[in-house]
């Protein structure tokens, strides 16, 4: 090795330079074995007490039960295998020749077409290196940082502007990512409102069991928006690049069909997860003064405050995944082309890795969690979210407004499984 | 075949033989190694597979690319001169007999 490797720079988190002097020292994850012994398997017990609507309101209960009883079941409701232990969810992650990401009649390909998170590799690591270094921690502290703290606070100003009872998922968290996701994904031809619109259409698409037309037919829309505003980016941008990441794709010979995909793909995940993760982590800790004067008093702090509130509740809380042959995951038998649900939601509650997992605790031992996914799949903006969440927006909104709380004339309200955060966040402060 | 031994701040060591082409992340991962996590399967996008590659072997090493430099500053534990991302230490008849070290801390 010729090149000196000493310290070259500082990374663009505070939260992500050292551990706080207070933290204690992360201990080895010790995944306990569900496994009766090799050779021997259970058949998926059948859940056929969960529903859709239980499932939407509040699943912590339900996956709760479930992993006290087996790590994978069969769930009629859903039409799927559900995974809610941590082990099975971490060995799902690290095998993709057993679970396969290229599911077979996906919603997610109808509704967005065949993008990165529906391939395996060797063709999904094609399609994620074409990303290149829009996402990674150099271009956003050389670049992104900036861009974002110009957005942040023109959102800010707006929720203020809005007063007291303003809503902090609508009037600010939304808007705000939304407009940074419009600058990272190049388009320069659209509102952060078309990115709110395009995203929660398609979206709803992925999540369409339910089959409904009318949602296909608003999917379908949004995507034809999509694919005219990138036909009219990529000549722009390949005369004038910048650092989005349709203008790397401009240069590149990437067939448009995985341009499309991988874009529609990149709205969804980059919008809901990022608004829904600094939500949750607000809210969290408005319900914990002692959590949030820690907060206050230690910038490093954001960054755990927005690890915790990532494994709390995992902005995604199930993707799909498909077996390719027979197997035996955790002690429990799963035919060749099962269809799964890895609920990370259920995983990152695990008892037997997290103490006390049900709790918001920004004080607990450090341990990883499953939130952004794990091996190849692993989220390719979470450096992004932790960005504009920890670095940017959250020690900007607690310097603006101190005094911010809930309202306490007007309740709060959760919701989803499949992606879950905040839908009602009505704030006060003065 | 190509021998890497993880060495814990507790003293205790584990001895892992991987064929040659192996990353240092995946032979930790698939045999359980405490310390070293690899969230990202191999992708340079995590730096929880960090490791401190002990000083008479670093010389054998590929150089720093510009992407694991950018991840190395996000390491939990201190980055130090012999800082490298596990996922991108090929195993190869150079690195014979590479001992490296775990930081305390990887998340």
């Amino acid at each position: 090795m010729s090149t000196p490797n000493a310290p070259t720079g500082v990374c663009p988190f505070s939260g992500a330079t050292g551990p706080a002097e207070t933290d204690p020292p992360a201990e080895p994850v010790a995944v306990p074995p569900t496994s009766t012994s090799p050779g021997t398997f259970a058949e998926a017990p059948v859940a056929d007490w969960v529903t859709i609507p239980d499932l939407y309101n509040d699943p912590f209960p339900l996956y709760q039960r479930m992993r006290a009883e087996s790590p994978v079941h069969w769930v009629p409701a859903v039409n799927r295998y559900m995974v809610t232990s941590y082990a099975a969810c971490h060995e799902i992650e690290q095998d993709e020749a057993r679970f396969s990401a290229d599911e077979n009649n996906s919603l997610m390909k109808r509704a967005m077409g065949h993008s990165m998170l529906r391939k395996d590799n060797p063709k999904h690591q094609v399609d994620r290196d074409s990303y290149g270094s829009t996402l990674r921690p150099g271009t956003i502290k050389k670049h992104w940082n900036q861009i974002f703290a110009s957005n942040h606070a023109k959102s800010l100003d707006a929720l203020i502007a809005k007063g007291p009872g303003a809503d902090f998922v609508w009037d600010y968290a939304a808007p705000y990512t939304a407009e940074n996701l419009r600058l990272i994904c190049g388009f320069h031809n659209a509102t952060q409102e078309d990115l709110q619109r395009w995203s929660q259409s398609m979206i709803d698409g992925t999540g369409n069991y339910a089959d409904d037309p009318e949602v296909w037919a608003k999917s379908a829309a949004a995507s034809a928006e999509v694919d005219a505003a990138i036909d009219e980016m990529l000549p722009y941008l390949a005369a004038n690049p910048d650092h989005s990441l349709l203008s790397g794709l401009a240069s590149l010979p990437i067939p448009l069909e995985a341009i499309r995909a991988n874009l529609k793909m990149t709205i969804g995940g980059g919008l809901n997860e990022p608004r829904d993760v600094l939500a949750t982590t607000v809210w969290a800790l408005l319900n914990h003064p002692e959590q949030l004067a820690a907060v206050k008093s230690d910038p490093k702090l954001h960054a755990v405050a927005f690890e915790e509130s990532v494994r709390w509740v995992a902005p995604i809380g199930m993707y799909p995944r498909e077996t390719t042959a027979d197997v035996v995951l955790e002690g429990v038998h799963l035919p060749k082309g099962s269809r799964l649900g890895v609920v990370l939601g259920a995983a990152n509650r695990d008892p037997r890795i997290f103490e006390d997992p049900e709790s918001f605790n920004i004080f607990r031992p450090k341990k990883p969690h499953l939130g952004f996914g794990g091996g190849v799949h692993f989220c390719a903006g979470t450096w992004i979210a932790r960005a504009q969440v920890a670095q940017i927006a959250m020690p900007a909104l607690f310097e603006r407004i101190p005094d911010l709380r809930l309202d306490p004339s007007s309740q709060s309200i959760d919701a989803g499984w499949v992606f879950r955060g905040l839908t009602k966040m009505p704030v006060t402060w003065g | 075949m190509p021998t890497i031994t993880f060495a814990q701040s507790s003293g205790a060591t584990t001895e892992i033989t991987v064929a040659e082409g192996t990353s240092l992340m995946r032979a930790a991962v698939t045999n359980s190694v405490d310390g070293i996590v690899g969230e990202c399967g191999g992708q340079a996008m995590c730096a929880t597979c960090h490791v401190y590659v002990r000083p008479e072997f670093t010389d054998q090493l590929l150089e720093l690319s510009d992407d694991e430099d950018e991840m190395l500053d996000c390491t939990t534990a201190e980055r130090t001169d012999s800082s490298r991302l596990g996922c991108q230490i090929k195993m190869s008849p150079a690195l014979m007999n590479i001992v490296v070290d775990v930081p305390a801390d990887q998340v």
